[in-house]
């Protein structure tokens, strides 16, 4: 995988992050309905420069439509959206200058060679990238000559996000980069957004897998019904969403029907394994200990105590545990 | 929420000669991909030059009825008029719609280029196919059956051409806006354009309508461009004043039409 070069800063330097600086996109209380029907009740995020944002849900809770605005594409019922300090709604030129955008679902002039068609699009913008790195970066060298329509759907997917780094812009949107790809393509794209994210892009990335998000996302917003469940770092996700952590251990052979666990660890025993699930891990780790000493019942074997994953969080969010 | 990143206020100028550059690379990659795709390419020039061909050979060397005129004096410039309307009516129509219903007008509108910029590449490779078209459907004429334009009518031809490729240009924008699909712009092309062009005499120079039909005939642009251009050929059919004033004013309807409708999406 080639690594796009940093550039020297353009002739507006860019002053580096400082707590002050504003952020890439700013979303506050934003609606859209479209007739009666409400897509987005009040959505409010931040995406801070430099990070992967990524908005996770399953298909209809918002993430297209909320991108599509953030992009431009469509007139917000109500709310504030800053993007690069600038409203998409207005459709200003210069706004376009520095985004890239891979949308969901996007054709190609058919007949037009993958070069061809990237020296177009470097063309549309002021300071474009070379030929050669954009073909690099998404491994399409081989493929210069070659007539899109000829192009497989990995590759086409590819040859989308070098068009959407043509101008190399400071706010990539990925909508959904990697549907329907193979696992190795897969992880070929996956470099390349590591790639971008190292050079301090901004990138907003949609998408419903949830291995995608943890693997990429600095941060993640999950959408359902048209409003944020949860949002903030991955690491933190699942605990915003109450998932309880699950301690595990063999239970001992003997114990002494007078000296029964702790009732705050509510533990259960199936099939020999002692499993609780607890908010707060510290404290029932001490509780258990506490318990089997006093019970002499020695080293608890087979402890193991597992984090919530966020696929943990996104079933509590998203199937279950809805007004959680 | 006023904070503004920066370099994001400088207003930046877009000059005309940034819109024209874009406008003529985008018309020749248009152009390009064009001719790559033969099969393309070939049939749009086939349809106007097979059908001067065959009906060409039954009806040329004849005199139309009651007159000195020879046949192939008007129906070579028929011909033409119909390769306009193929060229810039039906082809821009159905690849607009095409182009839509694939995306890649979405796409386009994720880059800065300005939509001038951009629909005047379109526009001008669109020309660019019909004046080829013409002159080939000209030259064959010419060479098969020995139609020449005249001198005195060349002001007619060109300025019929050029008010012809901007009347069906406009209307090919209009068009493709009316096809929801890139699988209807065909239909509903071929459904417009065909009735009009029989009823106008294109494919038989002695054809003739009901006056009441001719009326109505004469208020669609088909038959106005097809005179115009025949004036170019020979001078014994006058040009009524109303023929280029139907055309600029479907030339307007449309220009007006396709503002109001043409989306991205």
């Amino acid at each position: 995988m080639t690594v796009l070069e940093t550039r020297p800063a353009p002739e507006t330097p860019e002053t580096p992050a400082t707590p002050s600086a504003p952020a890439a996109i700013e979303v506050r209380d934003l609606t859209m309905s479209y007739g009666d029907r409400s897509v987005l009740t009040g959505v409010t995020f931040e995406v801070r420069r430099g990070e992967v944002f990524c908005l996770l849900g399953p298909n209809g809770a918002g993430k297209t439509t909320t991108v599509e605005i953030l992009e431009g594409f469509r007139r917000r019922s109500g709310g504030t959206v800053r993007v690069l300090g600038m409203d998409p709604g207005a459709q200003p030129a210069v706004l376009r200058e520095r985004l890239g955008i891979v949308l969901q679902e996007c054709g190609f002039p058919r007949q037009a060679k993958v070069a061809e068609l990237i020296g177009m699009w470097r063309d549309y913008y002021p300071s474009p990238r070379p030929v050669d790195e954009l073909l690099s970066v998404v491994e399409l060298h081989s493929h210069r000559d070659v007539q899109v329509r000829k192009l497989s759907g990995g590759q086409r997917r590819r040859l989308d996000l070098a068009l959407a780094l043509a101008g190399d812009p400071d706010l990539v949107f990925l909508d959904e980069p990697t549907t329907g790809f193979d696992p190795e393509s897969r992880r070929r794209c996956w470099a390349a957004i590591e790639n971008l994210r190292a050079l301090g892009k901004t990138i907003v990335l949609t998408t419903h897998y949830l291995d995608e998000a943890e693997r990429l996302a600095d941060r993640l917003a999950l959408l359902r019904d048209g409003e944020i469940r949860v949002c903030g770092p991955v690491r933190e996700v699942a605990r915003q969403a109450g998932v309880p952590t699950t301690i595990t251990f063999t239970y001992p052979q003997r114990i002494i029907p007078a000296l029964p666990a702790p009732g705050c660890l509510s533990l259960r025993v199936e099939d020999g394994v002692a499993t609780c699930r607890v908010k707060n891990a510290a404290t029932a780790l001490r509780e258990l200990f506490t318990w089997a000493s006093a019970c002499r019942l020695g080293d608890l074997e087979d402890l193991s105590v597992t984090h919530p994953t966020l696929e943990d969080a996104y079933l509590q969010l998203v199937s279950g545990g809805a007004g959680q | 929420m006023t904070a503004v990143l920066p370099g994001a206020t400088a207003p930046r100028r877009r000059p005309v000669t940034r819109v024209a550059r874009l406008a003529v690379r985008q018309g020749l990659a248009e152009q390009r991909t064009f001719w790559r795709s033969a099969e393309y390419a070939l049939f749009t020039f086939a349809l106007p030059v097979a059908l001067l061909l065959l009906i060409g050979s039954t009806t040329a060397g004849g005199f139309l009825p009651h007159t000195h005129v020879k046949a192939q004096m008007i129906f070579v410039p028929s011909m033409m008029a119909f390769g306009v309307v193929v060229a810039a009516y039906v082809n821009l129509g159905t690849k607009l719609a095409t182009l839509r219903h694939d995306g890649v007008l979405k796409r386009i509108r994720t880059t800065p280029i300005p939509a001038g910029a951009y629909l005047s590449g379109v526009l001008g490779s669109t020309a660019a196919t019909t004046a080829a078209i013409t002159a080939a459907t000209g030259a064959l004429g010419w060479l098969a059956f020995g139609a020449v334009p005249r001198v005195a009518g060349i002001g007619e031809l060109a300025g019929g051409l050029a008010l012809g490729a901007a009347c069906f240009g406009s209307l090919g924008l209009v068009l493709s806006t009316l096809a929801r699909s890139a699988e209807s712009a065909s239909p509903i092309a071929n459904a417009s354009y065909l009735p009009l062009a029989i009823m106008s005499g294109i494919f038989d120079p002695a054809f003739s309508v009901p006056h009441w039909l001719s009326v109505i005939v004469g208020l669609f642009p088909v038959r106005p461009l097809a005179q115009i251009l025949q004036q170019g050929y020979t001078p014994v059919q006058h040009v009524p004043l109303e023929d280029p004033v139907v055309l600029a004013a479907w030339t307007v309807a449309g220009v007006f039409l396709a503002v109001w409708r043409f989306r991205w999406t």
